[in-house]
């Protein structure tokens, strides 16, 4: 490779580099700021490090709470702020549960549609391909008239099985090519020293699947996690709602702190990134399969 | 072994689907929600919905939403996926992993942080602009209706490029080495290897992510939320955005918010379709 094209290459991937990360830099600066110093210089690049605190970090993980030297004086303080440990905790129980129940379910059918290629079987996938073009905001309509006469608006509940619905179509397809290209050979074996289908799928199938399985689980975790419309809609007492509904809250909140908006959304993003991160080459895996064999 | 799926596919997809007929075609808001009673309308809603003009606003700038987003996305994804593909320099693999970030951030979070950026008086942008002494003062980028999509289409375009990255990757990894070797042999350009080797091997996955990118970006709803609320007056108001304000704040008018939703569905029907069918003829998929 000659030195000019080696060059070119750099110039290009710190660009590349720039527009992936580059739009998190302002939230790590402003969320290390207060609010004080943010409005003190709008020209300033929020660059001086002396000026940084972690006292956004400690109002919020402490549920509005510990206060410190920076908001003992302040009167009003988002709503967000007190309400999310708890929303944090309703997310993570209902990504868990989301996760768990969407990935048997789905496991169950992606394999018999990428074993049995029956006609039936192969319908199922194109309806599940057919599922993924249904836009959310439509079963978002019924499913809310529909929850309100079974109970299940302002329950967890309520958005797990929702969003069960939306994923599982997805995680079918994500599933079928990874089962489709597992040799059916050890299986065939299985069958002939006596298992059923279903306890050489539970016995042979799924631990040697375990990646792709885990690839699947890491997503539908990330977009359980990420969705927003889902628990809005379902979800209107502070005690149930997820960490994207409090922060939603914090659009029409009457007063708007930038840098606790800042730190808060760190730490909403914090966990799906370190997991995408740490995780990438399955999730890599899962996204692409999930995109092609429809 | 399927009958949990179908059972779960039924429950929360099909029959809310069918049931979103039913409530299109009856009178349902607060008042019978409350009652649990819905008085037939025939196609009442579907002609206050058309002579809403607020609703054909919505899907015109949900039409520009759509097709500056989705191109931006295959543009950028694509230029993206290339330079990756250099795997010898050690940066290239850097830069490979941090492809996921964007797409892990939460879509309400994306939208908030993205506000921060456009804000008139603190946000990061104009900080920015003015540090490089290109603005003097303040843009309100979000009081302006062209500007304020323009920062909408930014904020998605960001977080949903990458989905696009990572299968135009995929995709370039899978390509046989020995054509380009050929093409150089033969004295190709870089440029001209791109034209005649590379887009043309990348046109079925760039069909596969025109029909799923464009299936999304009509139901673009968290940024408009966090960013705009369909602001300033009604210059971002999308169609799913129309949906919900209809459906879900006062006067919560279900029936109409079930009448824009099928129609809705309806159009994104139609693109897949005509999208699918121009592209079979094109590729084989």
């Amino acid at each position: 490779m000659t030195r000019g094209r080696r060059t070119l290459v750099w110039i290009l991937n710190l660009l590349a580099i720039a527009f992936l990360v580059g739009p998190l830099v302002p939230v790590i600066l402003g969320s290390l700021h207060s609010e004080k110093s943010l409005q003190q210089d709008v020209r300033s690049l929020l660059l001086r490090p002396r000026e940084f605190t972690a006292a956004n970090f400690v109002l919020i993980l402490s549920g509005g709470t510990a206060r410190g030297p920076i908001f003992e004086q302040v009167s009003y303080l988002p709503k967000s702020v007190e309400r999310f440990p708890a929303a944090f905790l309703n997310s993570l129980v209902v990504g868990l549960a989301v996760t768990a129940v969407t990935l048997v379910v789905a496991g169950l059918s992606a394999y018999t549609i990428a074993r049995l290629g029956l006609r039936w079987t192969r319908a199922l996938l194109r309806v599940s391909l057919a599922s993924r073009m249904v836009p959310l905001i439509v079963l978002m309509v019924p499913l809310y008239v529909m929850f309100r006469s079974y109970g299940l608006l302002n329950s967890l509940s309520g958005v797990v099985v929702a969003e069960i619905g939306l994923l599982l179509p997805y995680a079918v397809l994500i599933l079928v090519p990874y089962f489709g290209s597992f040799p059916s050979e050890l299986e065939d074996a299985g069958r002939i020293d006596g298992c059923t289908r279903f306890s050489a799928f539970l016995h042979i199938v799924v631990p040697l699947t375990t990646p792709g399985l885990a690839a699947c689980g890491v997503i539908l975790f990330v977009l359980s996690w990420n969705e927003l419309l889902i628990p809005l809609i379902v979800v209107s007492r502070p005690e149930f709602m997820t960490l994207p509904v409090v922060l939603a809250g914090l659009v029409s909140d009457y007063f708007v702190f930038f840098t606790l908006m800042m730190a808060i959304c760190l730490l909403g993003l914090a966990p799906t990134a370190v997991l995408v991160l740490l995780l990438r080459r399955y999730i890599v895996s899962g996204l692409v399969a999930g995109a092609f064999k429809g | 072994m399927n009958l949990p799926a179908l059972l779960c596919l039924g429950l929360v997809v099909a029959y809310p689907v069918g049931y979103a007929g039913y409530l299109s075609l009856h009178q349902v808001s607060l008042r019978q929600l409350r009652t649990g009673d819905f008085p037939w309308a025939g196609l009442a809603n579907f002609s206050r919905l058309l002579d809403d003009g607020v609703f054909w606003l919505s899907l015109r700038h949900t039409a520009v939403f759509v097709m500056v987003a989705v191109a931006l996305e295959v543009v950028i994804g694509l230029a993206i996926a290339l330079v990756i593909a250099e795997r010898r320099v050690w940066i290239a693999r850097v830069t490979g992993a941090l492809i996921l970030l964007p797409w892990a951030v939460p879509p309400v979070v994306n939208g908030l942080l993205w506000s921060f950026v456009f804000n008139a008086q603190y946000g990061y942008l104009n900080r920015a602009l003015s540090a490089l002494g290109l603005i003097d003062g303040s843009v309100n980028w979000l009081g302006t209706p062209a500007l304020a999509m323009g920062a909408v289409i930014t904020a998605y375009v960001w977080r949903t490029t990458p989905f696009n990255i990572l299968l135009y990757h995929a995709a370039l990894s899978g390509m046989p080495g020995e054509i380009f070797e050929a093409a150089d042999v033969d004295g190709a350009s870089a440029w001209q290897r791109f034209w005649s080797i590379t887009l043309p091997l990348l046109l079925p996955v760039i069909a596969v992510s025109l029909v799923l990118r464009t299936a999304f970006a009509f139901m673009v709803f968290d940024e408009i939320l966090a960013i705009t609320q369909g602001g300033p007056g009604n210059a971002t108001w999308v169609a799913a955005w129309y949906t919900y304000k209809v459906s879900f704040q006062p006067p919560f008018d279900v029936g109409l918010g079930a009448a824009s939703a099928w129609a809705l569905a309806l159009i994104v029907a139609a693109a897949s379709l005509i999208y699918v069918r121009a592209l079979y003829r094109q590729v084989d998929l």
